[in-house]
């Protein structure tokens, strides 16, 4: 079950600064103060976040409350406007939509990947075959990645998250398009990724996913988005 | 810096533009389309063709980075740096574009039969050799592909309806290039400003796009959690 809930107006508030220096050590991320405005529109309000080595925390909200964009601030892919982001490790970040290249099968982006991570490209197809055949993707058909289901495009998309592991994972609805068996067997994943020591975040629309992680954070939209940018 | 990372992204890029063969085609066709349908002009059909050929070069770049936009920031948080991308993808299209120019001037040089033919086949490269970052700049600018090729189409378009001579054109990146290809068919005009300008027009288009790929490639330094 998970520890707390927040139905605060913006977010979970950063807990107190903790005293143990051993449990500070553990953070893997902590996102504290982070304000986005897209044009007009204030998307994220002094929001703040942080994951513990071994934790899973989810991110609820409704549409429009930022959720996705909070994940890609704490991703490094865009700037908060205000507030700091701190990781530990590598960030492992698996997008809502899967950024793939149609025409490229898994193997090709697995090589592609290969020397960004500091892997051969043996290494990276071979680790990325275990990857995906834990996930039931059919790793011994070679297929253009325009050819795949939905549900595969986003293993695949999950699996290039995961490669060369990573200190914390953010996830933005990884398992759309699953079957109930790979949804069931993503669960079972994160408990083993807890168990390595990952942070992992997961942003989710499902109910069902809050009592399988540690903690939720929920987000609203700000009230300030009504009023616009003064 | 090591290599590799420059050679996998440029093979997988060469992969992927492989793999559109029927546009490929298309694009190769269209200069050579502009190339006979103004034959008849005598000297002017090589500086339409030869600068026709810009459609084909600069369309695929613009196409391939449109199309590597979406995971390039994934690579980039991966662990690339986005000039190691983009110099992968130049590498891959400038040999894309040498081979097009040189099977272009051999077609070109049998048709026409210039006084020139190396001039020719410099004018040719020239365009190439220019075509490649111009395309990358203009993809790396535009939200889209249509606001890309209607920028390409804009440019190249404006430098064929010019003479070399005319001031505006000396602006417009394929500039050298014409005044080769216009030399190396009448000899009527100077050729000294005609590479310089072209390479240095190449090396800003470059400086461009790596800009706005870095600009757009993830920025935020972490510092490690407490």
């Amino acid at each position: 079950m998970p520890a707390a809930v927040s139905a605060s107006s913006t977010a979970e508030r950063l807990r107190p600064r903790e005293t143990d220096p051993d449990r500070d050590n553990d953070r893997q991320l902590e996102a504290s103060g982070i304000s986005k405005w897209f044009g007009r529109r204030l998307v994220l309000d002094e929001v703040s976040l942080s994951v513990e080595a071994g934790e899973a925390v989810a991110i609820i909200g409704e549409n429009g409350a930022g959720k996705s964009t909070l994940l890609r601030i704490c991703a490094g892919l865009i700037p908060a406007d205000r507030g700091q982001v701190r990781v530990s490790g590598r960030v492992g970040f698996c997008p809502q939509e899967p950024g793939l290249f149609d025409l490229l099968s898994a193997d090709e982006h697995l090589a592609l990947f290969a020397p960004a991570l500091g892997l051969s490209r043996a290494k990276a197809i071979e680790d990325g075959h275990a990857l995906l055949a834990e996930f039931a993707f059919p790793v011994a058909e070679y297929s253009q990645t325009r050819h795949l289901s939905g549900g595969a495009r986003q293993k695949l998309n999950l699996a290039l998250a995961l490669l060369g592991g990573a200190g914390v994972l953010l996830l933005d609805e990884p398992y759309q398009g699953f079957d109930h068996g790979a949804y069931v067997s993503f669960w079972e994943h994160v408990a083993r990724w807890k168990a390595d020591g990952m942070g992992v975040v997961v942003v989710t629309h499902l109910l069902a996913d809050v009592a399988l992680v540690d903690r939720v954070v929920e987000l609203t939209i700000p009230r300030a988005a009504a009023v616009g940018r003064s | 810096m090591k290599l590799r990372r420059i050679l996998v992204p440029a093979q997988m890029t060469g992969r992927e533009l492989g793999r559109r063969g029927f546009a490929l085609g298309l694009l190769t066709a269209l200069p050579l389309a502009f190339y006979g349908a103004s034959s008849n002009t005598g000297s002017n059909a090589v500086i339409t063709g030869g600068i026709a050929m810009a459609f084909s070069i600069a369309g695929a770049s613009i196409f391939v980075a449109l199309t590597a936009r979406p995971v390039d920031q994934r690579l980039v948080l991966a662990g690339y740096r986005p000039y190691e991308l983009l110099l992968g993808r130049l590498l891959l299209l400038e040999i894309f574009g040498v081979a097009v120019a040189a099977v272009f001037s051999v077609v070109m040089v049998f048709g026409t039969g210039p006084p020139h033919p190396w001039l020719l086949a410099a004018g040719v490269g020239l365009v190439a050799l220019t075509s490649v970052p111009f395309g990358l700049a203009v993809g790396a600018l535009s939200p889209h592909e249509l606001e890309g090729v209607l920028v390409l189409i804009g440019v190249v378009g404006v430098q064929l309806t010019l003479q070399s001579t005319q001031p505006i054109a000396r602006i417009l990146p394929f500039w050298g290039a014409q005044r080769l290809l216009q030399h190396s068919v009448d000899g009527t005009v100077s050729i000294g400003a005609a590479v310089p300008s072209g390479l240095a027009y190449a090396a800003a288009l470059f400086i461009a796009a790596a800009y706005i790929m870095h600009r757009r490639a993830p920025s935020v330094t972490f510092p490690r959690a407490r």
